[in-house]
């Protein structure tokens, strides 16, 4: 435990020490922000809600959280550093945990301020606060997701961005081109893409929606990838 | 303290290490030379459990590397060769993180920093950040990073690379303060280096043990055949006819200097007290006259090369690789 939060702890401060963690940030907050107004979620007559935008959120984020985490284990093979690691007392799963961490707390970070966008529709309209707390569980459970995806991709490879596009890529086509895919096919492909279809179970938290099925799903695959990247973690050592 | 048996490694098709077996003593200071390519760094990451050996057996403090690993690491301190840093952190940040990882408490954690700092001389540089300081100071970090904990073995892979002579010199004096307490091997492809803080030296090259021993030791190998200097004034081929006859000589070679003749002699034994008769009895004016015991970078280089390299050649690589 104490060397998951020292891993943790050092790792948030070198995200916070790059330039990478605030283009990160602003870039998502000035997306979100042109997208509250694209979507006219503040225009008069519209309902007091930020469905229209928190639909597109998912979108960005396949592009954005593996940025987030595409340095965490990436540049610990180039620099080397993963040679004194190895050679500390910490286990693969401690390594893996205390970045996963870390990347997580930024991801929350970053998506903090967009709770003003709820404040706004508080004092302008009467919005509905289940709803809103949903979509919030929704956006967090997407984050655990895609996060431990990310961090995946950090682990296959020691350039950066070779693993940020290890992590978008198959995140934009799985997660959210099922979306549009599930409509189109039949049989057991639809029943898999029905599964995969990210875009969909956060829809369902963002109408209020909390079902056991969505939360699972999104923890089950953060855990599926989290063991996948121990793995291959640990294998480095014998090839 | 350290014991490797048979310990052979493999990447891919490539043998990098070719079943290698030796042991260090407890408090002792080994030196692991070797040409650069030997199998030095492979030898070394395997014992410090970074990775496994695909034949053989390493036991640190009689645990095994692969199946006790954790407890092998608690006891190791490594110095890796690329001495990896994140050059984000700060000095005294990076020791703090270095601390945690090896389970010291925070009163511990600041003793031990404050400690390694003051062992290092780092206490100019220790709210620095790591990517500003020069070679020699990050060297020295990754030295007080492999000391934090106080470890039994110290295991410094090329440890005074890229210094300069008076951090040579300073790096050289502290492992050898380090060995009263810690057992210590280190890599070098540099000679002297080893000669100057080891007590015990493990030659390997391409893979293999080639010879192991104290310095003494591997130096009484070489003096069988000692190499004798002599300088003349005197018909060169008379001096080198004479010369030639005495008893126990195996090779000659003159040179006619300035009108001086200067003869290298190959012999069995110690030639000094005959050649000075010689040049009395025949009335040759004697201007030097010198034994050369081989030295450690001979038999280095012998071994290494498999052949014995003509001495000046020889003094000229160890001029060369001191002034690296």
């Amino acid at each position: 435990m104490r060397n998951i939060s020292a891993i943790m702890r050092r790792e948030l401060l070198s995200l916070f020490c790059s330039p990478i963690a605030y283009i990160v940030i602003a870039g998502f907050l000035l997306i979100t922000g042109v997208a509250v107004l694209w979507t006219g979620s503040f225009s008069p007559g519209k309902p007091a809600s930020l469905r229209d935008v928190f639909f597109w959120t998912p979108w960005m984020l396949t592009v954005i959280v593996p940025a987030i985490s595409m340095r965490a284990i990436a540049e610990e093979y180039r620099s080397g550093t993963i040679e004194s690691l190895m050679t500390a007392p910490v286990s693969e799963l401690q390594l893996v945990l205390g970045k996963y961490f870390a990347s997580l707390i930024f991801y929350v970070i970053m998506l903090a301020p967009t709770l003003v966008y709820v404040v706004l529709m508080e004092a302008f309209g009467n919005p509905d606060w289940g709803a809103s707390l949903s979509s919030y569980l929704g956006l967090l459970l997407i984050g655990v997701m895609f996060t431990a995806f990310g961090l995946f991709a950090s682990s296959l490879t020691s350039n950066q961005v070779v693993a940020w596009i290890l992590g978008w890529v198959p995140l934009l086509l799985f997660a959210c081109l099922a979306f549009f895919v599930v409509g189109l096919v039949q049989g057991w492909v639809r029943v898999v893409f029905q599964q995969v279809n990210v875009i969909g179970r956060f829809d369902e938290f963002s109408r209020g929606l909390v079902t056991t099925d969505g939360v699972v799903f999104f923890l089950a695959t953060a855990a599926l990838f989290l063991f996948l990247a121990v793995k291959v973690v640990e294998s480095r050592r014998w090839r | 303290m350290i014991e490797v048996r048979n310990l052979s490694k493999y990447y891919g098709s490539h043998r990098a290490v070719n079943n290698i077996s030796f042991t260090v003593n407890e408090g002792e200071i080994v030196g692991f030379l070797g040409p650069n390519g030997a199998g030095k760094t492979t030898t070394l990451r395997i014992v410090t459990c970074y990775m496994p050996a695909t034949a053989g057996s390493v036991t640190i403090a009689g645990h095994d590397v692969l199946t006790e690993s954790m407890q092998v690491r608690a006891v190791v301190g490594y110095l890796p060769e690329s001495v990896p840093l994140y050059p984000e952190m700060r000095v005294r940040e990076y020791l703090q993180f270095r601390g945690r990882l090896r389970g010291l408490n925070r009163a511990n954690r600041d003793a031990a920093v404050a400690r390694v700092v003051e062992r290092c001389w780092l206490r100019d540089v220790i709210d620095r950040p790591i990517g500003q300081l020069s070679k020699g100071y990050r060297q020295r970090v990754g030295l007080a990073d492999s000391l934090l904990h106080n470890p039994k073995v110290l295991v410094l892979d090329e440890p005074t690379i890229g210094l300069d002579p008076t951090q040579i010199r300073a790096t050289r004096s502290l492992i050898r303060e380090l060995a009263q307490e810690h057992t210590v091997i280190l890599s070098s492809h540099i000679l002297p280096e080893v000669e100057a803080t080891c007590q015990r030296l493990i030659i390997i090259h391409e893979g293999r043990l080639v010879a192991s021993g104290t310095p003494d030791e591997l130096r009484q190998r070489m003096t069988t055949e000692s190499n004798l200097i002599a300088e003349f004034k005197g018909p060169e081929s008379d001096i080198g006819a004479s010369v030639r006859k005495l008893a126990g000589v195996a090779d000659v070679h003159t040179v006619l200097q300035d009108g001086w003749t200067r003869v290298s002699v190959a012999a069995q034994r110690d030639l000094r007290e005959d050649v000075f008769r010689l040049a009395v009895e025949k009335h040759w004016p004697l201007r030097e006259l010198r034994r050369d015991i081989a030295t450690l970078e001979d038999f280095f280089v012998k071994v290494v090369t498999g052949t014995r390299e003509q001495r000046d050649g020889g003094e000229e690589t160890a001029a060369e690789r001191r002034n690296q």
